[in-house]
């Protein structure tokens, strides 16, 4: 009875990994057509925007940056001076030291003639408690707006500056990121043309600055990182943002705006309470809750996508840093997945609930189980005698060459659409890293994405022990609903 | 009926079967001989062998090839030889015992067994197959039986290829023509549109060589008569016909010519549309406004704006309601531009909804017309289409047109809210002051929205009854950002009431907010 059993689930697990691979398949390749589809009408489009107008029409929406820092001290000067330099009519920049233990508020207040305001601020939103509120004496930097607030975490940071802003739109970014001068420009072009529908966030591709040259806020030169994990995350990167995210878009299905580089409608942020700071992956979770708000009172809306290179960050190019990094964003999904599990195969929230969220969920959140599972198959196949060399090797070499052709394919997209890697030695680098990535990162993604999951379960790391309590008491949840229907 | 067929039927099918299992060959083995026969010829069955027994004590010395038979003596004196299982060879040794008057017995399993037991036992096996009879070349069904349990099963209908009759190759081997096929086209159309690119883009920097000399010297050295009346001969000189019936040859003249339209001013941007004419782009930017592709029609509308190509305006109105949001931003930009009678009465009956980004294009062209042409703005306020309406109201306020300010004064108390909030915002930058008392209704709004704007603009343009409305509001605890804004109008209206009366309401938000409006460095906030 188990013997027939254990064959049984063997032969189920056979299949199962069979349907994967096509599904795999197919639905990359679909990934590849619908973002190519969707970078030409953007190039078209492109064609036809007059972008200097946007900066001094009294029609254009008015931009709040919010730009969180924690510990930035030697850097937040110069941060906050390229952010004010942006090109853009109507905006702020709104910086919320986050309790540095450092002296950031010190060196803003020194280089700015920063004062203390009187300003009354009113939590709409929930914070930790706000210290002061600083603006400059000097006209020049009448845009500037610094918040002092206890530590609270990014979201909660975030959450202080949303408090604070009155503008239309709401940039949240990463203040360590270097933005063009025409990021604004160029992002809120989709909220102005929308008619139809509203659009409620845009995101944009955050560029890999490591190893590049900048000057004035600008990358000036590009260079491909010098390690071999820098050089991953640039393919990475080209594949998320201008092949994933861009037919993600092309559908309206998109689930994911960087952290570090996102604008919001502010009446829809607030009217779903803001940031979740008890998740460690907030950006997704704002999302989605933002969709879900509005697919629940069925407003026509439209989650943005701008594929032009707008924003640089650096990117972490040794293992420590780079494992905390993806164990987070692992627990991030798994925390966004788990809180929203209403939408799962749910038809009223349509692409969402219906492609977007079960795409997530099994090859983003299930991808290293998944893949874990087929390399243990594989073993009880080799020690029970059953393995098939062909089957194996078939399906190996097959997911390999599909992963060659979508890291080439991205490649590809960036040189026809931006050729910012002008360098061929860069160009046979990163096609090199293309062949070695499977072989030599992924398996690291894998257990770094696995040990996410292990995180979780154990409540482990971050927030993420925090969410899980609120799991048990479902406190957290009902107050994340309520808020989310009420308002 | 199929229940009671389906009765009849499968008994049937079972009954045919089981005498086709019953009519099967068997020898008679109930003869002596026929058995003994029948196991020599058989010479092996499985499980049965023979042993023969001397009853006298005879010395082995004495019993020819005794080696052969592996005697044993028996308790009872006699002599007992081995087993044989050959059987064939049972007839020459029981010959070579002959004068011995040997006996033999059979043993089924090592079990000494009687002739009959061995009979039964041998037509058992026959019976079920176990043993195959020697020699009979036609196999029977019960032949067939044998041989499935001897051999692995295959199937009943042998395929061609091991692909087809194995699924889990069969599906690896689909996905991976699926994978090859799909990559290959991609690879494919990857590579010729790369291809198509650099060719496109190697062609059009020799085409911009080949035009930015010719075309300037036309500029400098050709009086505009002299280009309008350019012969064929003459153009050919300059551009050979070759490459001027060429798209992309015409493309990249068009991108020139349009780009030092851009830059240039006076008798040169007369001349190049001259040029334009003479050459007959205007025959291409009217063939682009014929394309199925949206983009090539936006295009054509852009030529068609740059080059003042009048001759186009009855195709661009076309265009005027398309469902494509660029063509129609383009079209309606086009027919401002170029048309000495056309107003903003089209625009009335555009049943697209205006964005943002629409309104902008056109505010940066009404702004330069509005002086120099009657474009009926009024009539926008007329609209069926919402949207339209609301850009009436702004370009009310973003132009500054303060002679319609009484008649948004009429439309205002019949607005929705939406509309109203963009008309307060209209009379606050106007400083519409007549508008007070419209406004002063506004703040006792349901509407959280339309109470806010009037909040706002009622410190621009508000009168005596409106500081007494606002106490009234701030007495009755509204939430914190309408209290602020209604704190800020009343200090903007009356300051002295507003000290006076926040001296009175000494609450934690009244004392704050008032920390706030008096602090000079938020004035700007």
């Amino acid at each position: 009875m188990y013997n027939f059993l254990f064959f049984l689930i063997l032969e189920i697990l056979g299949v199962i990994f069979l349907i994967l691979s096509f599904s795999v398949i197919s639905i990359y390749l679909t990934i590849m057509v619908l973002s190519a589809l969707e970078m030409r009408d953007h190039i078209r489009k492109n064609h036809f925007a007059d972008y200097e107008d946007i900066v001094t029409s009294p029609i254009a929406p008015s931009v709040s940056i919010l730009a969180p820092a924690f510990n930035e001290g030697q850097s937040i000067v110069q941060n906050a001076q390229s952010l004010l330099s942006l090109f853009y009519g109507k905006f702020e920049v709104i910086i919320i030291n986050d309790g540095s233990k450092d002296d950031t508020l010190e060196q803003l207040i020194n280089a700015f003639d920063l004062e203390r305001t009187s300003y009354a601020y009113y939590p709409e939103i929930e914070t930790k408690k706000v210290r002061g509120i600083y603006k400059s004496q000097n006209i020049s930097y009448g845009k500037l707006v610094v918040i002092d607030k206890e530590n609270g975490g990014k979201a909660d940071a975030l959450n202080a500056g949303i408090n604070l802003s009155e503008m239309e739109i709401l940039a949240c970014i990463d203040v360590d990121c270097i933005l063009s001068s025409e990021s604004i420009t160029r992002m809120v072009r989709p909220f102005m043309e929308e008619a139809n529908r509203k659009v409620i966030a845009v995101g944009g591709v955050i560029g890999i600055a490591n190893n590049c040259d900048v000057q004035d806020g600008t990358v000036t030169k590009y260079r491909i990182p010098t390690t071999l994990l820098g050089r991953f995350q640039v393919i990475e990167y080209f594949r998320a943002f201008l092949m994933g995210r861009m037919a993600w878009t092309r559908i309206n299905g998109l689930m994911l705006i960087s952290g570090a580089f996102g604008f919001f409608k502010r009446d829809v942020v607030l009217a779903v309470g803001g940031y979740f700071p008890k998740t460690v992956g907030e950006d997704m979770e704002l999302l989605v809750r933002m969709r879900r708000y509005m697919e629940e009172r069925n407003i026509p809306y439209k989650v943005g996508f701008i594929p032009d290179p707008l924003c640089w960050t650096e990117v972490p190019e040794s293992e420590e840093v780079l494992s905390k990094q993806r164990n987070r964003w692992m627990r991030g999904t798994i925390e966004t997945l788990q809180l929203h599990r209403v939408i799962r195969f749910n038809p009223r929230y349509g692409v969402l609930g219906m492609i977007s969220y079960p795409f997530w969920a099994l090859f983003e959140k299930a991808a290293p189980i998944i893949e874990s599972t087929g390399i243990i198959y594989t073993f009880i196949l080799l020690f029970i005698g059953e393995f098939s060399a062909i089957y194996f090797f078939s399906l190996l070499v097959l997911m390999y060459l599909l992963t060659l052709l979508i890291s080439a394919f991205s490649i590809l997209y960036e040189q026809i659409s931006y050729n910012n890697y002008k360098d061929k030695k860069d160009l046979n680098r990163l096609i090199l890293t293309v062949l070695v990535e499977p072989i030599l990162v992924h398996p690291k993604i894998i257990f770094w994405g696995l040990k996410g999951h292990l995180d979780f379960i154990t409540g482990k790391g971050g927030w993420g022990k925090m969410i899980r309590t609120g799991f048990k008491k479902a406190e957290d949840r009902k107050n994340l609903e309520t808020q989310s229907q009420n308002s | 009926m199929r229940k009671v067929l389906f009765f009849i039927l499968v008994p049937l099918f079972f009954v045919g079967t089981s005498n086709a299992i019953g009519q099967q060959n068997q020898p008679d083995l109930t003869d002596s001989v026929a058995f003994h026969d029948f196991l020599i010829k058989q010479n092996e069955v499985p499980g049965l062998s023979v042993r023969f027994i001397l009853e006298n004590k005879i010395l082995t010395d004495s019993i020819p090839a005794a080696s052969l038979f592996g005697f044993t003596e028996l308790t009872s004196g006699g002599l007992v030889s081995s087993a044989f299982s050959q059987l064939n060879q049972f007839t020459k040794l029981r010959d070579t015992l002959k004068l011995l008057n040997p006996k033999w017995e059979f043993l089924i399993f090592s079990q000494p067994s009687s002739l009959t037991a061995s009979q039964e036992y041998v037509a058992n096996l026959l019976r079920n197959g176990d043993i195959q009879i020697v020699g009979q070349s036609n196999l029977s069904s019960n032949d067939l039986i044998l041989l499935a349990s001897k051999l692995p099963y295959k199937p009943l209908a042998q395929y061609k290829f091991q692909v087809i009759s194995d699924y889990k190759l069969f599906v690896v081997t689909v996905i991976i023509v699926f994978f090859f096929v799909m990559a290959l086209l991609m690879i494919l159309f990857m590579l010729v549109f790369k291809a198509k690119k650099n060719k496109r883009e190697q062609l059009t920097k020799d085409y911009e060589f080949l035009i930015v000399g010719p075309l300037t010297n036309l500029l400098f050295e050709k009086e505009l008569d002299e280009i309008k009346k350019l012969s064929d001969a003459e153009i050919n000189d300059i551009f050979p016909a070759t490459l001027l019936s060429k798209a992309l040859f015409q493309h990249v003249l068009i991108d020139k010519i349009i780009g030092l339209n851009k830059k240039m001013k006076g008798d040169f941007k007369n001349k190049l549309k001259a040029l334009y004419q003479r050459l007959e782009l205007n025959k291409v930017s009217l063939g682009n406004l014929k394309s199925k592709q949206w983009d090539r029609v936006a295009t054509g509308l852009v030529q068609i704006n740059e080059m003042d190509l009048i001759e186009a305006l009855s195709e661009v109105k076309k265009f005027t309601n398309s469902p494509n949001f660029y063509v129609r931003s383009q079209a309606v930009g086009t027919l401002l531009n170029l048309s000495d009678k056309m107003d903003l009465v089209f625009l009335k009956d555009q049943t697209y909804p205006l964005s943002a980004w629409q309104q902008m294009n056109y505010l940066r062209i009404i702004k330069f017309l509005y002086q120099s042409k009657e474009l009926h703005m009024k009539s926008l306020f007329e609209s069926e289409n919402q949207s339209v309406r609301l850009f009436g109201y702004k370009l009310v306020r973003l132009i500054g047109l303060v002679d319609f300010l009484e008649d948004l004064g009429k439309l205002a108390p019949n607005a929705s809210d939406e509309e109203k909030i963009e008309i307060i915002k209209t009379y606050e930058v106007l400083g519409a002051h007549m508008q007070a008392d419209f406004v002063n209704d506004c703040l006792l709004s349901e509407n959280p929205k339309l109470q806010q704007a009037a909040a706002q603009a009622i410190g621009e343009i508000g009168n005596k009854e409106s500081v007494t409305i606002l106490e009234n509001l701030l007495k009755s605890q509204p939430e914190f950002r309408l209290k602020m804004i209604l704190l800020k109008s009343l200090q903007n209206l009356d300051s002295n009431q507003f000290e006076k009366f926040t001296s009175i309401q000494m609450d934690f938000d009244t004392q704050r907010i008032k920390r706030h409006l008096l602090d000079p460095l938020l004035r700007h906030v």
